[in-house]
């Protein structure tokens, strides 16, 4: 039955990272059913933050929750505004 | 010395847009940056002078010895709400002072100059103590290090944290390297026995203020800040492929995890002593994103160590190891240089073979051949294309002459805009995209966002606002209206913030206009364009037309 799941790679930012007994951990691999979104897997971590909150990405490129998984991708979970300095006014977003 | 009343067209400005205001009101934008005429002028935003959370910022500008345009360089500290303590709207410094080097004593006594032969050549660190001792710890300071007395165009002006440390540089663009040319080591000032700014509608002010700041402090980002400040960026730019890795030949770095916020904030708590993961740069900030990098004995080794000093200093010279940065990060400072356009310049030395990346030794050496003034040192100082130029390297990371920071324009294409059309040179202050929620390989949707976003950042620095307050202005959308309102008797609307930003905007583009630039200079360097970025192999390809025409308000 394993055979038949895929796995993908996780990186898991700042306040999303899991606190273990052997620290915090940040990266893991996950196994989910083919044809996975980037939302079951979210459910599948307890990701509790609502969506708007979170910055997804695939293989590097800017993706939404439907995006199918597929066996090897690389997923970046990122709080949506950790780090640097600007902000973008929700307007701009609309353009 | 003349104290002189503020014209009225300077009145309704401050920070940036009143910088700008002054360059192309006072100085012939045709003039040598390192010459008499040029002027060197301190301005603080709109909303300084009030301990509101993270709006008391100090914007510091002239005639850029480094890029020739206009320059616009604001830090956070003490500078920008004692100016205002003494009710000053701008500081103007002009002519040259003769033979030796002097320091400038603001209070409300006056204005004097004093000799400060005594502090030639000395780092930041150890002069601002000095001052500290001579004229009290309620002092503020903005000083220069060897490198502006060196009028090195990397040179910034350093300012005090809250703690009196001379962390707080206003870095780009080469001020320092004026400031030195003015023959002007320090200014101190001496606010404490001024007043606050006059509040018209103090009402008003207290429920708006009141407003921001529980917005502020609800917001869930304000945390994050405290706990990771701007190192949690290096993962997240490794995560998009674009974290500029020795000197921008590709978009991840295989030790980010040892560069990263996440393994920062563990070492510091790990080792404790003076380290601080949580850390404020201004009086009454409520997010306090900054932090102290202690060593192995829990000793500091520099205070604040932030994202664009780990990324231009750590992959993009091939360093994954966050002691031997903070140790870059505390000689450069005290040198009183920009870490961001000296990182760059050692990634093109580094090209051209002056070390091998990784090699955190040789560059702690070659950051020694600056501080001895040897002409190799003077060459890095100099900043990313002058040593380009000498070591005859085609890929250099710039644009008017001034360094990229650690976003990669052909993998954050929206940033890459910025870096080519904003007035200021490559600058991702002055319209950071990474956050939105767009495709950043996408050429097409570029150009707005990068709009968008600038005029924002322009409006942020002429109110004197930390662009982290954002998250607060975001959330009480009508603070910033009712807070000026308020503060100057004004009847501002909501799109104040957009207001100022697009008039900044435009007046900064004016100069650089008169002062000789044409859209040729809107450009990302030619083998960007060309030159495949791995992970995604990406080329910096948004249409130049759409460069063109970015700022055509109104369309």
């Amino acid at each position: 039955l394993g055979n038949d799941l895929i796995r993908v790679t996780v990186h898991l930012h700042t306040i999303l990272q899991r606190p273990t007994p052997e620290g915090m951990l940040r990266q893991l691999d996950v196994r989910l059913a083919p044809g996975s979104t980037v939302g079951d897997l979210l459910v599948t971590l307890e990701v509790h933050l609502p969506v708007d909150a979170l910055l997804l990405a695939v293989n590097g490129r800017v993706a939404e929750p439907d995006q199918t998984l597929q066996e090897g991708d690389t997923v970046n979970l990122m709080p949506a505004i950790s780090g640097g300095t600007s902000i973008i006014n929700p307007r701009v977003l609309l353009i | 010395l003349a104290i002189e009343p503020v014209p009225e067209s300077w009145a309704r400005l401050g920070g940036r847009g009143l910088l700008a205001r002054i360059l192309l009101d006072e100085v012939s934008p045709t003039c040598e940056p390192l010459g008499p005429a040029n002027k060197l002028i301190f301005a603080p935003g709109l909303m300084v002078g009030h301990m509101l959370s993270s709006c008391d910022r100090i914007s510091i500008g002239a005639k850029s010895p480094l890029t020739g345009g206009v320059k616009e360089a604001n830090a956070g500290g003490s500078t920008g709400l004692q100016l205002t303590r003494l009710g000053i709207h701008a500081l103007i410094l002009e002519e040259r002072l003769g033979g030796e080097l002097w320091l400038l004593h603001l209070s409300p006594a006056g204005a004097r100059f004093e000799s400060a032969e005594g502090l030639a050549g000395m780092g930041v660190y150890t002069a601002a103590e000095r001052l500290r001792e001579r004229y009290g710890k309620k002092v503020a300071i903005a000083l220069i290090g060897p490198g502006g007395e060196m009028r090195l165009n990397s040179a910034g002006i350093q300012n005090l944290d809250k703690d009196g440390v001379p962390s707080r540089i206003a870095a780009r663009g080469g001020l320092g390297a004026l400031m030195g040319a003015k023959g002007l080591k320090a200014i101190v000032i001496d606010g404490s026995q001024g007043s606050t700014p006059p509040v018209e509608s103090k009402e008003a002010f207290r429920k708006a203020q009141k407003e921001f700041t529980k917005a502020l402090l609800a917001h869930p980002q304000t945390t994050v800040y405290a706990d990771y400040g701007t190192a949690a960026m290096p993962r997240m730019s490794n995560g998009f492929g674009g974290l500029p890795t020795r000197n921008f030949s590709a978009g991840t770095f295989e030790l980010v995890e040892k560069i990263s916020g996440e393994y920062m904030r563990q070492v510091i708590l790990e080792r404790g002593g003076q380290g601080e993961t949580t850390h404020a740069c201004m009086a009454g900030c409520a997010i306090q994103c900054s932090n102290v990098y202690a060593d192995q004995n829990g000793k500091s080794i520099v205070s604040p160590l932030e994202y664009e000093t780990i990324g231009l200093l750590g992959p993009n010279l091939g360093i994954g190891d966050l002691d031997t940065i903070a140790r870059l990060n505390w000689e450069i400072n005290d040198l009183g240089l920009d870490t961001i356009e000296v990182g760059a310049a050692l990634g093109v030395a580094a090209e051209a073979g002056t070390f091998t990346f990784g090699d955190g030794e040789a560059v702690l050496r070659l950051v020694g051949e600056i501080r001895q003034g040897t002409a190799l040192g003077r060459v890095l100082g100099n900043g990313c294309v002058i040593t380009g130029k000498v070591f005859g390297v085609e890929y250099v990371p710039a644009v008017k002459g001034q360094a990229m920071s650690a976003y990669e324009p052909r993998a954050i294409k929206g940033t890459g805009v910025t870096y080519a059309t904003s007035p200021q040179g490559a600058d991702h202050t002055c319209g950071l995209t990474i956050r939105a929620k767009v495709d950043h390989l996408d050429p097409k949707v570029q150009v707005a966002l990068s709009r968008s976003t600038q005029i924002n950042m322009a409006g942020y620095d002429t109110l004197g606002a930390c662009l982290f307050a954002g998250f607060g202005f975001a959330a009480a959308a009508e603070s910033i209206r009712d807070l000026l309102n308020a503060r100057y008797g004004w009847n501002v609307g909501n799109d104040i913030l957009q207001v100022l930003g697009r008039e900044t905007i435009s007046l900064e583009r004016e100069f650089n206009r008169l002062a000789g630039f044409t859209t040729a200079q809107d450009r990302l360097p030619e083998w960007m364009t060309r030159q495949p970025l791995p992970p995604h192999n990406s080329v910096f390809d948004v249409a130049e037309e759409e460069l063109d025409h970015i700022f055509d308000f109104g369309q």
